[in-house]
């Protein structure tokens, strides 16, 4: 039984894309399970809020600003809603935010990085423009964005998009420049095999590994990117919680009540410590 | 030197050209008419077509870029149309304030970033390496607002030492204006400062292998004298490095730091002013920015040379 179960597990395995098979090898680690776990909890939490938070974020009641308590662990706000019922809501936010705006990122940083196969010039020209994000420091971008779209969801999801790319860009670049000249992508283009296919054959899979890694960083600053612009109001727009929402308003009643900041925070340090659990696993996983 | 200015100047000035269009563009893009946009709410036809008038609405956009631009550089930044005075004086108000920050920050950043780093380059002991190197993981992993709130707890809520809301001029009153300066300085330097003791202590280990220190053991000189005249003293490029590019770090880490201790510095304007769509401030406040952050790697590079002869500027 067992042998017949570890050839199939075998099977498994083989069928499996040897770069994808990599990746996975990094979630066999500790950090790897740990970081994963921590992850599944948070997100299968935000997306069950509805069932375990029936009554949805907004509800109120006639006590407000209590400390921790069983029923509500992480005590009630100024309106007396409950802060862990409006946090996970929040997560909702922040993790659509992120699971929607940094592949994206990574895979538009990717393709533009890679603009200097089309010409030299271009490639040069794209790296200027990076250079101009870059040039925007921190929360720069973002203010200009809601300066002109207003604040919300749009601002904070372009704010994100547009400031990961640059660095998938740079590394999909650099992987360009090293390989471009290496025998077997010469002999590539002898054969004849035509530029997009060695861009996708032989570049690609050079960037991959390291594109991976920095996403799941950005996973994690667009999460900060987020809280960064909420704390200063710029961000989400009360009442909808986000994690930063809540730590803006936690701030404020912070003598009060402590756990209205703690709370939120704490599901903000797991969710940042969850990726970069995930993001040393991979790294360690891609230079194994 | 002058060389090296040269040679940087083509991408200095298409960074700051680019940025300059973006800041010119914003209340441009912006839905709805320049002019109604920029005279805030309620405006009457009187006020939009004064707007119209000084910022030259009717001119093509090269002009009225070309009047902005050379407004800067006479030293006319502009005015706000809905406080009715000018962008000058109200930076003048608050530069004072984030400048305060900058500067502690900035000194935090070279203290702490110096003495954590060759603490973990010189560290011998297993556990006090394990220790030094988790702390440098940890700050160099959470964003100075996550430290800010921690600060705050620590020292505001749970012990009453220090106050976390507000701001008292340190040139006014220097006992109790640096008391409401060191957790905003401290927030916003831990991170920077982790990031430049990392840097220190990879230098320092690279240092220790080479031949000149082989040469200074056998000669018999002492740890504490091999450690700061020969290790230390040659990592000192890395480290400016470090602190030039991390000062940008300080200034762009400013804006949610001030709103967390409610400081009314620049960044508290920049957010007030994208809340209240006074763009002309904005344009001013993002353009001068990037031109600092530009500015302040420039001249990391040329402290750098200075440091060390063997890199010369523009060769």
């Amino acid at each position: 039984m067992t042998s017949i179960e570890a050839i199939g597990r075998a099977r498994a395995t083989r069928r499996l894309n040897p770069t994808v098979a990599r990746y996975l090898s990094a979630f066999r680690t500790t950090r790897g399970i740990i970081g994963l776990t921590l992850l599944g909890i948070l997100v299968l939490a935000a997306v069950l809020a509805p069932v375990l938070f029936p009554g949805g974020y907004d509800q109120q009641g006639s006590t407000s600003l209590t400390g921790m308590s069983a029923a509500h662990p992480f005590g009630l706000d100024e309106f007396g809603r409950d802060i862990l019922t409006r946090s996970v809501y929040g997560l909702r936010i922040d993790l659509s935010l992120i699971f929607a705006a940094v592949p994206l990122s990574m895979a538009l940083g990717m393709v533009l990085g890679l603009a200097g196969a089309i010409s030299e010039r271009l490639g040069e020209a794209v790296q200027r423009l990076f250079d101009v994000v870059i040039g925007f420091p921190g929360l720069l971008l973002g203010i200009c964005l809601v300066a002109v779209l207003g604040p919300g969801w749009l601002a904070l999801f372009l704010t994100i998009l547009i400031s990961g790319m640059p660095t998938a860009g740079r590394l999909a670049r650099a992987a360009w420049l090293s390989q471009q000249s290496r025998e077997y992508v010469l002999a590539a283009r002898v054969l004849g095999v035509p530029k997009p296919k060695v861009l996708t054959r032989h570049i690609v899979p050079n960037a991959m590994d390291s594109i991976v890694v920095n996403g799941s960083v950005w996973m994690v600053i667009g999460v900060y990117i987020e809280a960064g612009l909420s704390i200063v109001g710029l961000g989400v727009q009360p009442p909808t919680p986000s994690l930063g929402v809540l730590l803006n308003n936690g701030l404020r009643f912070v003598t009060q009540a402590p756990t209205y900041l703690i709370g939120p925070a704490l599901i903000l340090v797991l969710l940042a410590l969850a990726f970069s659990l995930i993001a040393d696993a991979l790294n360690e996983a891609v230079n194994r | 030197m002058t060389r090296f200015l040269l040679r940087k100047a083509p991408s200095v000035f298409f960074v700051l050209f680019a940025s300059s269009i973006i800041a010119f563009a914003l209340p441009r893009l912006a839905p709805g008419d320049v002019a109604v946009v920029l005279a805030g709410e309620n405006p009457d036809a009187q006020t939009i077509a004064a707007i119209r008038e000084q910022l030259g609405l009717n001119k093509s956009p090269v002009l009225q870029y070309a009047d902005w631009v050379g407004g800067l550089f006479r030293g006319d930044l502009g005015e706000s149309f809905l406080l009715h005075r000018s962008v000058a004086s109200l930076i003048g108000d608050r530069v004072g304030s984030t400048l305060e920050l900058a500067v502690l920050s900035t000194l935090f950043v070279i203290v702490i970033g110096a003495g954590l780093g060759i603490m973990a380059g010189s560290a011998r002991i297993g556990w006090v390496r394990a220790l030094l190197d988790f702390t440098d993981s940890l700050f160099v992993a959470i964003p100075s607002f996550v430290v800010g709130l921690g600060l705050i707890l620590l020292f505001g809520v749970f012990n009453r030492w220090l106050p976390v809301s507000g701001e008292v001029g340190v040139l006014q009153n220097p006992a109790i204006g640096i008391q409401y300066l060191v957790l905003p300085s401290l927030a916003l330097a831990l991170g920077p400062a982790a990031v430049v003791a990392r840097f220190i202590q990879t230098e320092m280990a690279t240092m220790r292998k080479a031949e000149f220190v082989d040469l200074a053991v056998s000669k018999g000189a002492s740890r504490r004298r091999i450690t700061f005249r020969h290790v230390f003293r040659n990592s000192l490029g890395s480290a400016v490095v470090a602190v030039g590019l991390q000062v940008g770090h300080v200034l762009a880490g400013a804006v949610v730091i001030e709103a967390i201790f409610a400081r009314n510095g620049l960044g508290q304007l920049a957010v007030t002013s994208v809340q209240s769509r006074d763009f002309t401030v904005l344009q001013v406040l993002i353009l001068g920015a990037v031109f600092v952050a530009v500015v302040c790697q420039l001249f990391t590079e040329i402290i750098l040379a200075a440091l060390d002869p063997r890199i010369r500027l523009g060769e």
